[in-house]
């Protein structure tokens, strides 16, 4: 019952064969369309027959960029990585290093807008190797390995002068200032757990944080999400006090590359030859990744520190496990982020009569034909997978972590000046600070070299001498 | 370990260092070898299934780009050119003429063109469409279904996790070979697969 | 520092004029660009609410030129605004690159006259790496056992549902419904068991008079307003009434009309803070209840629907959804096993619905390719299997009840469809008025098997068979057609129209009239009548038949009839 309108009788009933008979003809016609397999539902009225010459047009469809593209970034990036190496290691060029660097920025940033990056590669890659059936492209794997296996080479040229991030946060350094090394070691531990939420957030398909937490998408494509915008915004603001804030204390790629960087073959030196312990690089580097010389250093009782490190080393599985532990407990907040997860947790809330609205999601999926029983068996497997992922997380985090400690334990003296091979990023900037460096250029003679480390002995120099000044890029 | 210059704990730091790098070379070595041998050679890209797509207008709003990537395209072969058109007009609309009151597309981007009584040709202005697809549920609804929602691949960056797709609420967006770009209705797919063969894309 | 040289000082304050300057027009577009995004945030031109509001007035008042052109003008407007803005944002982020890039030039410029060499005067200072050390190591540790214990409390914190679900055996409850056999025996739906108009009780009453109290049991004022019909199970009547600011199931003993219960439904989540609007003749309570013999549940205008025990105690209670329906949601409800299912036909598209009968949650929620309707839902055993079956324009629709998959689809009605299909014999009914009535063959592929476009029902139901169906048309006319083909056996015109559909019982046709008169008729190939029984009252609603009872709502008394009665309740 319902529907009702007044006024019917039976005459308005005869007047009304008229309409049904033409009726008829669409009943005809659309029965006819059942007959012929009217499957498509949306076929709801025929296509007209036009009297006219009218012709349909085409439906434009504009192709996404030709696939050679792909392998023109790849081209770029190797060619990008053969000079920077080159020229970090056999010119000991600043100012053609940042050069490239810029060349870097527009290319990689402007020009190929932050997409395909080697940092957000990692995900792809931890993606790839945990589902099977993701083709990952060629250009990705390119820009996963080939910063990896450089860095084993040459140290972190890559990020020196060929990331785009790290290129935009060099650009803005004004007036670095140097970081304690308990600070800076506390942030070091922000890109370990990073990198390991990225991995398993990718691992388990939930998504890329990576991607989605980029600071400087936004700048490269002159326009993003409001927060996103605020974030690179207040990445580069800080980045002209404390010099790569990113690269630094968020990277995840940057806690690979620090690992391959100390292995690395080689790696760039402050001076091209022998350190006299001038001291006037010291300032010279703003991530703060030369190591002051400290030939008199000891512990102060060497006994405890021994047994500290027996300690660590003892309890290292220990920690593992209980950070692992501690990491399996985050399963339900971590599982969370999972779109399918996401929908279950709402399913339920609708179900259990806690929401009253339904959301276009839960929707959706109502409409979908799946039965909510379905869905909740594929959630508590992600949460397994979850539960299984904060096991690895927790564990990976934990041994970073007593590595840090063991490094801090164990005393190591240096003679003379060095680079912290895993913090450098091999902008070279140090280079032109050192007077052998100078000498090597010629810019200095052998006299004044001599002059200058006896001033230096004496401790009387003020500053250096001009050509070094003129030297400095950036 | 004193001051002097200690050859045996140099060389054995020198050999570890080599060892783990021999050893760091091959594990990148055997990842991007295990890739490669899964990769594809095709770019994938990313693309709306208008099968699945609910049209909740978060396309119109969630893309990176101010100007959203996903536009309404309109298979031809399927439109039935019809008068009374539920993408094009309001619904309760009480005339079929292109004022702003009858009209369902929030910036006119539908445009109508009489072809022959009484049927009219439905185009889009690109320009203006916001990717909302209030037209494509109203054809949907009660039309052919010839409007559906598409990434344009001339504007997509194709980014490495598209910010639409992580807020799709019925899961519509998924990533297809770059040389099968769209998922179109009617003979437009076919017609599309052909000119791709000639290797002009209109 | 050394002082640069005169040279070089020009072009340092050079650098510091750009700097400056620079500096301050990155920050000016830095505000407007940030005033702009929280302009576009508060208001979106495109969907504002004016414009809405000026649209929403307009469908009220179509002719209104002054309102179209108002319309227009805030159209053009919203639209300017919205690209306007768009271009202001790309604009305004290219300038402040611009300057930005010509801040950090002119900056990086000044501080290369800075000199980073250390003051080599004061001597190396002390070697502090060890305390270094040892200080990090320290915070290192406390920093670690800190995230050790914030991830424990945030796992011990964080709870899931899901975990509840994966960990539960699945009970295995016995069948938590009345079977079907129980269904036969009581009234639990419109148009009684499976909706399908057919009564199995017996000794049905076949003469009373409402005007003399002739075998009327008993008689109780309607308690509030509602066109939907009673449903009866096990002594106990339910039916429901709504207005403007009230929605309420009510309980009576069947024996004596008392009123065992009534629950008030008027808090339930969701439930929009302004009814709708419907019309007077729906109303609020149109939709007839229906119980799975457990429980009974209602649904009313407002897209409220709740579950209730058999004792009054609410067991669920939710909103569907406001009905976008410009009459009223008038669909009734049926229960198939553990499942309430709900045709949700709105102007926006159409639903299928059903619900746990449990818990009110929803097991699936179907959109439908229909427009509105005003039709019930029928439940029909064909033999291999149950199919619930909806009429709706365009099509009549058959869906697995337990899955809500589309079973088959035929395209064949137009209009408002407000009655309800019907089945006998392996054959569905459907009618519209405007459009036809068809005899659907489910023997193979479902198809049409005849159609019929004469004397439409336009809201009464049909009923079929013994090879026979009956439609009644709301001007009065009783037509009783061939099942298998579709011919005309006879058509009687009554003086009153019918809403109230035919219902079959033991051989007869009852079928109740606008003025609250029953006509018995032998459903039979020829016409004619057994009795003609007046209520003393309009009704609209269909009776519900008891072994040896049939209650009736009309407009103003819940009535009781019984052979025995006296009339005096």
């Amino acid at each position: 019952m319902g529907k009702r309108s007044s006024g019917n009788n039976r005459r308005e009933s005869i007047h009304r064969r008229g309409p049904a008979a033409a009726g008829m003809l669409i009943l005809f016609s659309l029965l006819l369309a059942a007959v012929l397999g009217y499957a498509q539902i949306q076929e709801r009225f025929p296509k007209p027959d036009f009297q006219t010459d009218y012709t349909r047009p085409d439906l434009s469809t504009p192709l996404p960029r030709a696939q050679v593209w792909e392998y023109v970034d790849i081209a770029v990036l190797i060619a990008a990585l053969v000079l920077a190496s080159y020229f970090a290691h056999r010119l000991r060029s600043r100012r053609k290093i940042f050069w490239l660097m810029v060349f870097s920025l527009v290319y990689f940033g402007f020009i190929r807008q932050g997409c395909v990056c080697a940092v957000g590669a990692v995900q792809n890659v931890a993606y790839a190797l945990f589902n099977t059936g993701y083709a990952i492209p060629l250009s990705v794997i390119a820009f996963f390995v080939l910063p990896l296996v450089f860095t084993l080479f040459y140290g972190r040229t890559f990020c020196a002068a060929v990331c785009p991030l790290g290129a935009a946060q060099d650009a803005v350094i004004l007036k670095p200032v140097r970081l304690s090394s308990t600070t800076a070691g506390l942030l070091g531990m922000l890109p370990v757990i990073y990198l390991g939420l990225a991995v398993l957030f990718a691992a388990t398909g939930t998504g890329f944080i990576i991607c989605r937490y980029d600071p400087f998408i936004g700048f490269f494509r002159f326009g993003a999400s409001f927060a996103m915008v605020l974030f690179g915004a207040a990445v580069l603001l800080l980045g002209t006090v404390v010099a790569r804030p990113y690269c630094r204390f968020l990277c995840p790629l940057g806690v690979l590359l620090d690992w391959m960087s100390r292995l690395s073959k080689k790696h760039v030196k402050i001076t091209p030859d022998t350190c006299s312990n001038c001291r006037l690089c010291e300032e010279s580097c703003p991530f703060g990744a030369i190591h002051k010389p400290n030939p008199s250093a000891q512990s102060p009782d060497k006994q405890t520190e021994l047994r500290r490190l027996a300690v660590l080393l003892v309890l290292l599985p220990v920690i593992m496990f209980g950070a692992g532990w501690a990491g399996s407990r985050l399963y339900v907040p971590l599982a969370r982020q999972h779109p399918t997860v996401a929908l279950s947790e709402e399913i339920l809330l609708e179900n259990g009569g806690k929401r009253a609205v339904m959301t276009d999601a839960t929707r959706a999926f109502r409409a979908s034909g799946k039965t909510a029983d379905e869905l909740f068996e594929e959630a508590g497997r992600i949460q397994q997978r979850f539960r299984t992922g904060g096991w690895l997380l927790g564990g990976f985090i934990g041994i970073v972590f007593v590595f840090k400690l063991i490094g801090l334990t164990i005393l190591r003296r240096r003679p003379e000046y060095e680079i912290d091979a895993g913090a450098c990023f091999s902008c070279g900037r140090c280079f032109s600070f050192c007077p052998y460096e100078q000498l090597r250029l010629g810019t200095i003679t052998q006299k004044e070299l001599e002059e200058m480390e006896r001033e230096g002995k004496n401790g009387s120099g003020a500053g250096g001498t001009s050509p070094m000044e003129n030297n400095q890029n950036g | 370990m004193a001051g002097k210059p200690e050859r045996a704990g140099i060389n054995r730091r020198g050999f570890l260092k080599s060892s783990l790098n021999t050893l760091s070379g091959l594990l990148i070595g055997g990842i991007g070898g295990l890739l490669f041998s899964r990769s594809s050679k095709k770019e994938m890209v990313w693309q709306i299934d208008p099968e699945i797509c609910i049209q909740c207008e978060r396309c119109a709003a969630n893309c990176v780009l101010a100007h959203s990537a996903v536009k309404c395209v309109h298979s031809f072969s399927m439109c039935g050119y019809c008068d009374l058109c539920s993408g094009y007009l309001e619904p309760g609309a009480r005339s079929r003429d292109t004022g702003a009151e009858n009209q369902l597309c929030p910036t006119g981007a539908l445009k109508r063109t009489f072809i022959e009584n009484p049927y009219f040709e439905y185009t889009i202005d690109e320009k203006l469409c916001i990717g909302c697809g209030k037209c494509v549920k109203g054809c949907a609804a009660f039309g052919n279904g010839s409007l559906c929602l598409q990434v344009r691949h001339d504007r997509c960056l194709n980014c490495n996790e598209c910010s639409i797709a992580r807020s799709c609420p019925s899961q519509a967006w998924k990533r297809v070979p770059a040389d099968r770009p769209y998922i179109l209705r009617g003979d437009e797919s076919a017609s599309f697969e052909r000119r791709m063969k000639r290797g002009d894309h209109g | 520092m050394d002082k640069p040289s005169k040279k070089e000082g020009v072009l340092y304050r050079t650098a510091r004029g750009v700097a400056v300057v620079s500096g301050i027009f990155a920050l000016i577009l830095c505000v407007l660009l940030i005033a702009n995004f929280l302009q576009t945030q508060s208001v979106d031109p495109l969907n504002s609410g004016a414009l809405t509001r000026l649209m929403e007035e307009l469908r009220g008042n179509p002719e209104d030129t002054a309102l179209k052109e108002q319309i227009r003008a805030l159209d053009l407007l919203a639209r300017k605004a919205y690209f306007t803005r768009q271009w202001q944002i790309r604009t305004g982020s290219y300038l402040l690159f611009g300057f930005v890039l010509a801040l950090i030039l002119s900056l990086k410029y000044m501080s290369a006259f800075r000199s980073r060499l250390p003051d080599l005067r004061k001597g190396p200072g002390p070697d502090r790496t060890w305390e270094e050390k040892l200080l990090s190591r320290r915070s290192l540790i406390y920093t670690g056992l800190g995230l050790f214990v914030l991830a424990l409390s945030a796992g011990a914190l964080s709870r899931s549902d899901l975990r509840r679900i994966g960990r539960a055996e699945k009970p295995t409850v016995s069948a938590d419904f009345a079977s079907a056999e129980d269904m036969r025996k009581n009234w639990p739906a419109f148009r009684g068991p499976g909706g399908n108009g057919v009564a199995f009780s017996e000794k049905i009453p076949m003469e009373w008079n409402g005007e003399t109290g002739e075998n009327i049991l008993w008689k109780i004022p309607v308690p509030m307003e509602g066109y939907n019909s009673p449903i009866v199970w096990d002594g106990r009547l339910f039916l429901s009434g709504a207005d403007r600011n009230n929605q309420a199931v009510f309980c009576y003993n069947t024996e004596n009309g008392e009123l065992l219960w009534r629950a008030d439904l008027d808090d339930i989540p969701g439930s929009p803070q302004e009814r709708p609007r419907t019309t007077e003749d729906t109303g609020y309570a149109a939709s007839t209840m229906a119980t799975d013999g457990r429980r009974v549940f209602v649904i009313f205008a407002t897209g409220d629907a709740a579950g209730l025990s058999m004792d009054g105690t609410r067991i669920w209670a939710k909103n569907l959804g406001l009905p976008q329906n410009h009459y009223g949601h008038s669909s009734s409800l049926i229960v198939f096993e553990d499942r309430l299912l709900i045709q949700y036909d709105q102007n926006t598209g159409g639903r299928l619905i059903a619900l746990n009968t449990r818990s009110g949650e929803v097991i699936y929620d179907r959109p439908r390719e229909v427009e509105i309707s005003w039709a019930s839902p029928i439940l029909v055993d064909t033999g291999s299997r149950t199919e619930l079956i909806l009429n709706s324009n365009p099509s009549v629709v058959s869906y697995d009840p337990v899955s809500g998959t589309e079973l088959w689809n035929i395209r064949c009605m137009m209009g408002e469809v407000a009655p309800s299909p019907a089945y006998a014999d392996g054959m569905v009914f459907a009618v519209n008025d405007y459009a036809r009535l068809v005899g659907i063959d489910l023997s193979g592929e479902p198809s049409i098997a005849w159609e019929v476009i004469d004397d439409l029902s336009e809201v009464s139901s049909p009923v079929a068979s013994g090879g026979l169906v009956f439609m009644a048309a709301s001007y009065g006319a009783l037509s009783c057609l061939d099942a298998k083909t579709g011919d005309l056996l006879w058509i009687e015109d009554f003086d009153d129209g019918f809403y109230s559909s035919p219902i079959l019982s033991g051989g007869n046709i009852y079928l109740m009239d606008m003025s609250g008169v029953t006509h018995i008729i032998k459903a039979a190939r020829e016409f004619e009548v057994t009795a003609r029984n007046p209520l003393g009252e309009k009704a609209v609603t269909i009776p519900a038949f008891m072994p040896g009872r049939i209650y009736i709502r009309g407009y103003k008394n819940l009535i009781c009839i019984g052979s025995g009665g006296d009339g005096q309740p």
